[in-house]
């Protein structure tokens, strides 16, 4: 039988049911995602998919990077960061995605 | 290697449809070996495999070389600089819609398991774009 006028949209749920729809909640909203190597992002979720995928508005990227005194021997710990007015962020590299950090 | 049937049912249930969308257009892609390349997208497929032109490739160390031709494996990709000009929405959307656009045109027989793969990806796109302002 016709194929597209027939499907039915699906009523979008708000109950929490799986990992994901944490994520779903935070659409809209600036978000903070830990990444992997020692990178962090800070900015609004506009979309995302089920392998975290994610496109981010108005970013901040921190990356940050020790390095040892040579003779101290102590830890400099430096961060660089950068803005990037809208970034698409594949999912493998992601390793959290929570609220954004408040400094009480 | 993948047909395209596949491919197709990939790559509309995730985001790669919208760097799919970004065909033509000038990014900067950041590589996880902290390089980065600035070209025109040729072609992104499933995997997120991208094909750059005339690009500007800098490496770690900031040297840069000028390439004709690369491509980007999809696991070495880790962000797209997406230009101020597009439309997420938009694009995504569209991008789905061609991608329906060959199905129906193309599902005379084989019909009933593109019209299952139809109805999901509806259901995810609803999903995942539902909260644009």
């Amino acid at each position: 039988g016709a194929m597209a006028d027939e499907v039915e949209q699906q009523p979008t749920t708000n109950t929490v049911e799986e990992p994901l729809d944490l994520i779903r909640l935070s659409l809209d909203e600036r978000i903070y995602v830990k990444m992997r190597n020692d990178r962090e992002l800070r900015g609004r979720l506009h979309a995302y998919d089920q392998h975290l995928n994610m496109i981010l508005g108005d970013v901040e990227e921190t990356v940050t990077t020790v390095e040892i005194d040579e003779e101290t021997y102590e830890e400099l710990y430096k961060s660089t960061k950068r803005n990037i007015p809208m970034l698409f962020v594949r999912g493998d590299g992601v390793v959290l995605v929570a609220p954004p950090l408040r400094v009480g | 290697t993948l047909t395209q049937l596949e491919g197709r049912a990939i790559a509309e249930n995730s985001m790669v449809v919208l760097l799919q969308g970004l065909q033509g257009e000038v990014t900067t892609v950041d590589l996880r070996n902290e390089s980065t390349a600035r070209g025109r997208v040729v072609n992104v497929d499933a995997f997120m495999n991208v094909r750059l032109e005339d690009v500007l490739y800098r490496d770690r160390r900031g040297k840069l070389t000028e390439l004709q031709d690369l491509f980007i494996t999809g696991r070495n990709v880790r962000y797209v600089h997406i230009p101020d000009h597009v439309d997420i929405m938009k694009t995504m959307q569209s991008q789905l819609a061609k991608i329906h656009r060959v199905r129906n045109f193309a599902s005379h027989g084989g019909g009933r398991k593109e019209y299952e793969l139809l109805d999901w990806s509806l259901e995810l796109t609803h999903n995942t774009l539902f909260l644009f302002p």
